[in-house]
């Protein structure tokens, strides 16, 4: 493929979300906005959508495996016809929305803008984008494949209906979201409300944007799960927790500058070091101090008080191994209660273990050509079927441009990206799916580099 | 083998086809079909139209609305009077030539009717392919027959030559119909995706071109079959020479020619012709006689003798101005009907 081609390349956005969750909304949204694009929707069912310019085709969810018997390489039938079709169009669509049932799984949609040359030259998959349902969501995350696999297709999520749900659901469902795809960008709607350059056109640079390290979820095995900054006064505040699904829990208090989020997120790397020293063991009645210390509190008794040593006015972080509502945590000054000023939760559902997980690699360096081919290779044929989506940025010794890829299960779409000029050459990709062996993968990856 | 080719043609230079005429439609030519009388060429537009030329002059008979949504398929009743068409509005047309009119107007049974194929014989069957429905049409449009659903839409239809035998193909394998019968008569299973099926001449072969870059034989006597690798792209294009002999098809640049004679084409080795410089779109031997038409997305047009894995070569050529999409033989094989991806639709003489 060259790149004068890519031009000509018509991008489809795929529409995935559970049957309420409001894709019917956002498409409307789409194709009633002053964009100036002419766009074809392909969708399952006739709704109540079309608009004068747009054409709005009815589509039958039919799948099929590729080759005999893979079950990774399954695409959709109906969309190869309808797509191979729409192309031949002088009339040509500016885009292409592919609407799928709620119940869909993501998989052979995606795969089909993958599966040959003629559609890899025309279409480009500009992004699979998924509508949450904030609210109903629950009922489905933890018992439907296909809600999971979704978001874990998706490299738009959209948080819709946020409205009907507390602030505090929100961050623990985002930050669920986010522990299976660590790569889609979030936005949180109602009524599907959302700037159209969030959602169409955002393939290009949004593999820069995905992969920026965000030091959440690129490095998401934290040693703690809570962190919150109090105000607290100069003298003996009460820390008092009930017995909880541990005999002990770690933690960490910090002073820090002021009680805002980005305080808290500068306190994060110094606890991370502080968690791997070695642990000071308190008893119930002992008294805690801000100290670059790890203490480990001990819960044995049915109600647990420590105090808390404060002798100058401010800022304090406290980080704790889990988080602090599984054993009841209150922080008590002069008889009241103090609640924290900001909040952060660092491995959200931690014994919820999800099997669908992002696994995120950057390392400076060139790689090998003929090493990296073979172990992406050999990792697709071997974990193909595990791996539901990945992308990348990748530094190609000897190279001059920067190698962009993406894939879906074992397809894959690979190409030269713009020159690296005086920027400094790295990696970074990341891979989305199920029962991924981090260290396995970050390991083969690097034995890669030149 | 492509060196082979190339130093071939280095010393045989093809000689330039012939432009007799040359006409355009609304839109990509999605469909071309001789008359079997050979004094039409119909053309059917992806955008819809279907319009009738004169074969021998750039004349246009009729001019027909086709489909609305896009016209899929055409095909001549074999007494060259009704030309059926199909299309994204879920209908089957049969357009009268005498009147100009659309006489009949029939229910494909799905969103899109994909495939058209008249069969032979005194009293023509129509059948029609829409999704998974495949359904039989007498010559004034009366429904004859609904078949079972087929298990994934329908990719492709042809009848048997000469015999009342229809054959399908879907995801999962080959299916046989025939007239009397209300259910399939024979299955050829494979769980795979076919996109066209073509009989060889004689009836013996059942040749199909695959989406995973193969080519699959059906040998109709054992029902054995045969796959053919090491194609560079999904296989759309096939056809059998008039002997039952050669099976040449596409997929990629080069023309690859299966020999069919003797044992058969196993462990062979193809002929493979180059000179296409993009993917091909068709390839079609002659109605009798021995020559191979290829045109391709560079726009090309080809005709090769085939005279073994070294001696074959390109006899004629010319270049279009936009990619072939469709290209057809007159009856009496001395013209070729190209069309193109920009509505261009033009007869060659070889001479």
């Amino acid at each position: 493929m060259n790149t004068s081609m890519l031009h000509n390349q018509v991008p489809v956005t795929v529409l995935t979300g559970f049957l309420g969750s409001g894709k019917t909304t956002l498409l409307n949204r789409i194709l009633t906005e002053n964009h100036g694009k002419r766009i074809a929707v392909i969708e399952n069912e006739f709704g109540e959508i079309g608009v004068d310019n747009d054409l709005v085709i009815g589509a039958e969810e039919e799948i099929f495996e590729m080759n005999n018997g893979c079950i990774c390489c399954t695409v959709r039938g109906d969309l190869i016809r309808i797509l191979g079709n729409l192309m031949k169009r002088r009339d040509k669509f500016d885009y292409i929305m592919v609407e799928t049932t709620g119940l869909a799984d993501p998989g052979p949609v995606a795969q089909t803008f993958f599966m040959d040359v003629e559609m890899q030259e025309k279409l480009q998959l500009d992004s699979v984008t998924t509508l949450v349902d904030a609210k109903h969501i629950w009922q489905h995350i933890d018992d439907s494949d296909e809600a999971r696999e979704q978001i874990a297709f998706a490299d738009v999520i959209l948080l819709n209906k946020i409205d009907l749900v507390s602030k505090g659901e929100l961050e623990q469902l985002e930050a669920r979201i986010r522990n299976m795809n660590a790569a889609a960008k979030i936005y949180r709607t109602e009524n599907a409300v959302v700037e159209m350059d969030k959602i169409l056109n955002v393939g290009g640079f949004d593999l820069d944007r995905a992969l920026e390290v965000d030091p959440q979820f690129m490095e998401p095995e934290y040693p703690f799960e809570w962190g919150g900054v109090y105000d607290l006064s100069i003298g003996t505040h009460e820390l008092i927790l009930q017995e909880g699904p541990d005999p002990t829990m770690k933690v960490a208090l910090v002073p820090v500058n002021d009680s805002t989020d980005e305080d808290l997120g500068t306190a994060v790397e110094p606890v991370v070091m502080v968690f791997s020293d070695d642990e000071h063991e308190l008893s119930a009645g002992g008294t805690l101090q801000p100290s670059g210390q790890l203490i480990a509190l001990e819960l044995t008794a049915d109600e647990l008080r420590f105090d808390v040593q404060i002798d100058r006015p401010g800022a304090y972080a406290l980080f704790t191994e889990h988080h602090p509502d599984e054993f009841r945590a209150q922080l008590i000054s002069s008889g009241a209660l103090v609640k924290p000023a900001v909040e952060r939760e660092f491995k959200p559902d931690h014994e919820h273990d999800d099997e669908v997980t992002s696994v995120g690699i950057t390392t400076p360096g060139d790689l090998d050509a003929d090493r990296l081919n073979d172990w992406i290779g050999d990792l697709l044929q071997t974990k193909g079927v595990d791996i539901f989506r990945m992308k990348g940025i990748l530094s190609i010794k000897g190279q001059p441009n920067r190698f962009v890829f993406q894939g879906v299960h074992m397809l894959f779409d690979g190409r030269p990206d713009r020159p690296w000029g005086g920027e400094p050459r790295y990696n970074s990709l990341i891979f989305i799916g199920r029962n991924l062996d981090r260290t396995e993968l970050t390991e083969g990856f690097e034995s890669c580099l030149a | 083998m492509s060196r082979l080719n190339n130093l071939n043609r280095r010393f045989f230079q093809p000689s330039q086809l012939h432009e007799n005429w040359t006409a355009t439609i609304s839109d990509h030519v999605i469909d071309l079909a001789w008359s079997p009388d050979g004094r039409y060429i119909a053309a059917a537009s992806v955008h819809g139209p279907v319009t009738i030329f004169e074969g021998q002059r750039q004349s246009v008979i009729h001019a027909f609305e086709g489909h609305e949504f896009g016209t899929m398929s055409i095909a001549w009743r074999p007494d060259s009077k009704v030309l059926a068409s199909a299309g994204q509005d879920g209908e089957i047309r049969l357009w009268d030539m005498t009147s100009g009119e659309a006489t009949y107007s029939l229910d494909g049974g799905a969103a899109w009717v994909e495939h058209l194929a008249w069969s032979g014989g005194n009293e023509p069957v129509l059948a029609s392919a829409a999704g998974r429905k495949l359904k039989l049409w007498n010559v004034v449009g009366d429904l004859i027959c609904e078949y079972p659903d087929h298990q994934s839409t329908v990719a492709g239809i042809q009848w048997k030559p000469d015999v009342m035998q229809l054959a399908s193909i879907a995801y999962g394998g080959v299916s046989l119909w025939d007239p009397q019968h209300s259910e399939v008569v024979r299955r050829l299973e494979w769980k795979g995706s076919s996109l066209l099926i073509v009989w060889s001449p004689d009836g013996k072969y059942i040749a199909t071109g695959d989406q995973d870059s193969t080519v699959h034989f059906w040998i109709m006597s054992t029902g054995e079959d045969l796959q053919m690798y090491g194609y560079q792209t999904k296989v759309r294009e096939l056809s059998w020479d008039a002997t039952s002999r050669y099976l040449a098809t596409g997929g990629g640049e080069e023309v690859t020619v299966w020999d069919c004679s003797g044992r058969g084409p196993a462990g062979t080795k193809p002929i493979s012709l180059s000179g296409h410089q993009d993917l091909l779109s068709v390839v079609r031997f002659q109605h009798r006689g021995e020559l191979l038409a290829s045109g391709g997305g560079d726009g090309r047009v080809y005709v090769w003798k085939l005279r073994g894995n070294l001696r074959s070569m390109a006899v004629h050529a010319t270049t279009l101005a936009a990619g072939v999409t469709n290209l057809v033989w007159s009856p009496n094989d001395q013209y070729i009907a190209v069309g193109d991806e920009s509505g261009g639709v033009s007869v060659f003489s070889l001479s």
